[in-house]
């Protein structure tokens, strides 16, 4: 099979085919077409009387539609075929695939083409983990369709394939006998339809084969087109920002994703293809960086967490009151309780970040409403940090699970086994309280504040959050400033004892504003020294520490969504010139990746490999690195809201040139922005 | 409408221990700014009808219209109602149907109770514990 794979989506469902538009997936093989975490075709092959077909070309039109254009024959030799098979696909409950087999000769041929189908239902935890099913399997014909079932008690899913054409419909695919004229075509509509079966056997076809589809198609074709339109414009001297922004804007709109609560809303999922579901702290970073350009991903984020906040204490969920959730699924691992994520709460820092992106959007929109009907899970979630997130007992959040087995053991964003270490490369144990929680939870209580104090008019609510804040800047600014190296350990062990190695952790707390200002520069002078700025960006963990690896997943690597908090934290502290250096690092590094930022890139000095390398991961594009060039933006226009209007203070780096944005939505209806590249970012970094 | 025939009124009944539970402050926080309406159809000819307005529960045994209608077995409700079976998993697993507005259903959910061995504590982990844990890599 061919290595090439080809994915197209809408919302969770997805096919990831050969470049044939072929799929024929071994059960740890990531092909198929996937719906609700679910496989429900691993097997989707075509033959021309019996043959397979080569690629000639094939064409991602649109992020839900494919184009695939084939010949007959291995393709190993040179190619003269008298006949060309084209397939369109397109993903909507499934997919509808158009299939056209042209005729280049003079004479009519008779021709067997057949789709060889079948469906192993496995759920995405056992692709990723190879496990065995424990429930049965059933093919039947029906009306013309072949359905494709597997059942365990009363949980069934199902594949229905049908044709618009005739065709002779066994129990694994479908084979069609078509003559086609000499300089002629024959074509066949073929529909996969991913449905929840009933209980008690196949029963109707599900709603929705041909007709709607059609209408599905044009919406999506629509919205696309309405959403791109609906962005701000930008304007650059420097002509690879503005394909990276269009880059952006088509990549978030391919991952936005509807619950089955709120199907007309979209919120960013986490990456495309394996985490379309709502992950809380991607689906929060994602929408504050988006913020400026749109508020719909914000809105629908705040409303979709809120509806599944925790409510009770659940050891196997990791849930507790108030807490807001790290990951959705919606497999047979999930239904049967063999994974706990129907909703997983295994994180420590969404439900502050839920907060801030609360206050965020509103200083944004001035959606006072949102704020009113939010203000019950706001008040819940302040309380999870106080009365269920001090884990340790010493005043700040920190994180353990309950559920052992299955559970996550890191619940912050470096949620790898080895990214919170000591400098000597020890690992410390549970409860961890890691550095920029206690940031995140300082922001969440004075952004709650401000929120109390105006909006839900409860002064005293106000006050009592603005004291805890400033007491836990005090305590923290004492208990996790190492004095000789002059930075902030990354974490306080379970026995208090600083974690001493120097991370990027350091620049989430200038975002949070937690650092007293008298420590500020010295955290600076961190990040852009050599240990820590490799020219591109920031590295996850600083040379010379223990673990420090540049290609290690959160040990050494530069990850684009870090860098662009981090600039918004150095901007937030005045460190304009700062900023801008890592504006231009990662402005940079995404033209090199030809617009679309990999979740992250290795650590290795920029003067040592020219070109930043890709660290190899299964996502592309990854929801924060889609945003970070909209944050980054945001940073070196120094955009900001007061009250009704929009700051603008640019310090952009000097490449950029002239950059203008226009037509920025927020509470003063639409705004330009303008700034000029003036700071030579070269003369910054220290090399 | 009355309740179901089968039930001995001497038994206690988690159904409707967990109904009267819900009603008797009348106000619920979380439910505050919202409003919906679902029915339970248990096995034969029990209901539940469940009205919500802005925090405010109430609750009848009476076959009303409701946004979500959801049917469930009498044995999955009394494991739902006294936390042994997750809403979201039963939904998932074909346990529970529901006809209509399933935000509806999400909504209400918040107010089922936990696991009942779940104690919200675990035992600290050591330092020495999590490089045993790793040595072998």
């Amino acid at each position: 099979m061919s290595d090439a794979l080809v994915q197209i989506l809408e919302g969770n469902t997805f096919v990831v085919s050969d470049d044939k538009g072929d799929i024929a997936a071994s059960s740890t093989d990531p092909t198929g077409l996937f719906s609700f975490d679910t496989r429900f075709l691993s097997r989707w092959v075509l033959t021309v009387n019996g043959q397979r077909l080569t690629a000639l070309s094939t064409d991602d039109l649109q992020y839900f539609q494919a184009r695939f254009f084939l010949v007959p024959g291995s393709g190993t030799v040179y190619v003269d075929s008298k006949l060309s098979i084209i397939r369109l696909r397109e993903v909507a409950d499934g997919f509808h695939e158009e299939l056209r087999v042209l005729n280049h000769e003079n004479d009519p041929v008779d021709l067997e083409i057949r789709l060889e189908a079948a469906s192993d239902f496995a759920d995405l935890f056992e692709v990723k983990d190879a496990l065995k099913k424990k429930g049965q399997y059933r093919n039947e014909v029906t009306g013309g369709s072949l359905v494709l079932r597997y059942e365990r008690d009363t949980y069934a899913r199902e594949t229905w394939i049908s044709a618009s054409e005739p065709a002779t419909v066994d129990a694994t695919g479908l084979t069609f006998h078509a003559t086609v004229p000499g300089h002629g075509e024959w074509a066949t509509d073929l529909d996969v339809v991913a449905s929840q079966g009933m209980p008690d056997g196949i029963g109707e076809a599900p709603v929705g084969i041909r007709g709607r589809r059609r209408q599905v198609r044009q919406d999506m074709a629509r919205g696309l087109q309405k959403w791109l339109q609906r962005a701000p414009t930008v304007d650059c001297d420097w002509e690879p920002l503005e394909h990276i922004y269009q880059r952006c804007m088509t990549d978030l709109a391919a991952l936005r994703f509807s619950t089955l609560t709120m199907p007309d809303h979209a919120l960013p999922a986490a990456g495309l293809p394996w985490f379309m579901t709502i992950f809380g702290r991607d689906s929060i970073f994602t929408s504050l960086q988006a913020l400026p350009f749109t508020s719909e991903l914000a809105e629908t984020t705040l409303r979709a967490l809120a509806e599944r906040q925790g409510t009770r204490i659940d050891d196997f969920r990791d849930e507790d009151p108030g807490r807001m959730l790290h990951e959705m699924r919606y497999g047979e691992m999930t239904a049967f309780e063999e994974r706990p994520h129907s909703p997983y709460y295994g994180n420590a820092d969404a439900t502050m970040l839920w907060v801030v992106l609360l206050d965020e959007y509103e200083r944004w929109t001035g959606d006072s409403k949102l704020v009113h009907d939010m203000e019950q899970a706001a008040r819940a979630a302040l309380a999870w940090i106080d009365e269920y997130a001090d884990r340790q007992g010493n005043g700040y959040v920190s994180y353990q699970r309950r559920n052992a087995k299955t559970g996550l053991e890191n619940q912050c964003w470096k949620d790898s086994w080895d990214s919170i270490s000591y400098r000597n490369g020890d690992l410390p144990g549970f409860p961890r309280a890691t550095c920029e929680l206690q940031g995140y939870a300082y922001d969440a209580k004075m952004r709650a504040a401000r929120l109390a104090r105006h909006i839900w008019k409860d002064a005293a609510f106000a006050d009592q959050l603005e004291k805890e804040a400033a007491d836990l800047k005090r305590r923290f600014n004492r208990d996790f400033w190492i004095k000789d190296g002059e930075y902030f350990a990354v974490a306080l062990d379970a026995d208090g004892r600083q974690v001493d190695s120097l991370t990027s952790n350091i620049g989430h707390l200038l975002w949070s504003g937690i650092v007293d200002s008298s420590k500020a520069k010295a955290v600076v002078r961190h990040l852009m020294s050599p240990q820590m700025f490799s020219g591109w960006g920031v590295r996850t963990l600083a040379e010379g520490e223990a673990r420090y690896n540049p290609i290690g997943y959160h040990v050494g690597t530069v990850w684009p969504f870090d860098n662009s908090f981090i600039a918004w934290g150095l901007r937030r502290y005045g460190f304009k010139a700062e900023a801008a250096a890592i504006v231009a690092g990662i402005l940079e590094a995404a033209e090199v990746f030809d617009g679309r930022l990999p979740e992250a890139f290795g650590g290795y000095a920029r003067s040592s490999t020219r070109y930043p390398v890709q660290y190899p991961t299964a996502c592309s594009p990854q929801a924060w690195s889609t945003g970070a060039p909209l944050l980054l933006l945001r940073a070196g226009l120094g955009l900001e809201p007061n009250g009704d209007n929009l700051i603008v203070d640019p310090a952009l780096p000097k490449r950029i040139g002239n950059l203008e944005l226009l037509d920025l939505p927020g509470r003063w209806k639409r705004i330009d922005a303008f700034g000029r590249g003036r700071i030579d970012t070269d003369r910054i970094v220290r090399r | 409408m009355s309740n179901a025939k089968s039930r001995s009124a001497t038994t206690a009944d988690p159904i409707s221990d967990f109904f009267a539970g819900l009603t008797e402050p009348g106000h619920i926080a979380t439910f505050e700014r919202e409003a919906a309406t679902l029915r339970f159809d248990v096995d034969d000819g029990e209901h539940w009808h469940i009205t919500i307005h802005d925090g405010d529960v109430s609750v009848t045994e009476q076959l009303l219209p409701a946004d979500a209608i959801v049917q469930v077995s009498r044995p999955n409700f009394e494991a739902m109602v006294t936390g042994r079976l997750n809403a979201q998993a039963a939904l998932l697993r074909g346990l529970m149907t529901c006809d209509g507005d399933i935000a509806a259903l999400m909504m209400f959910q918040r107010c089922l109770p936990g696991p009942p061995g779940s104690t919200g504590t675990v035992e600290p982990l050591s330092s020495q514990a999590v490089m045993a844990q790793r040595r072998p890599q």
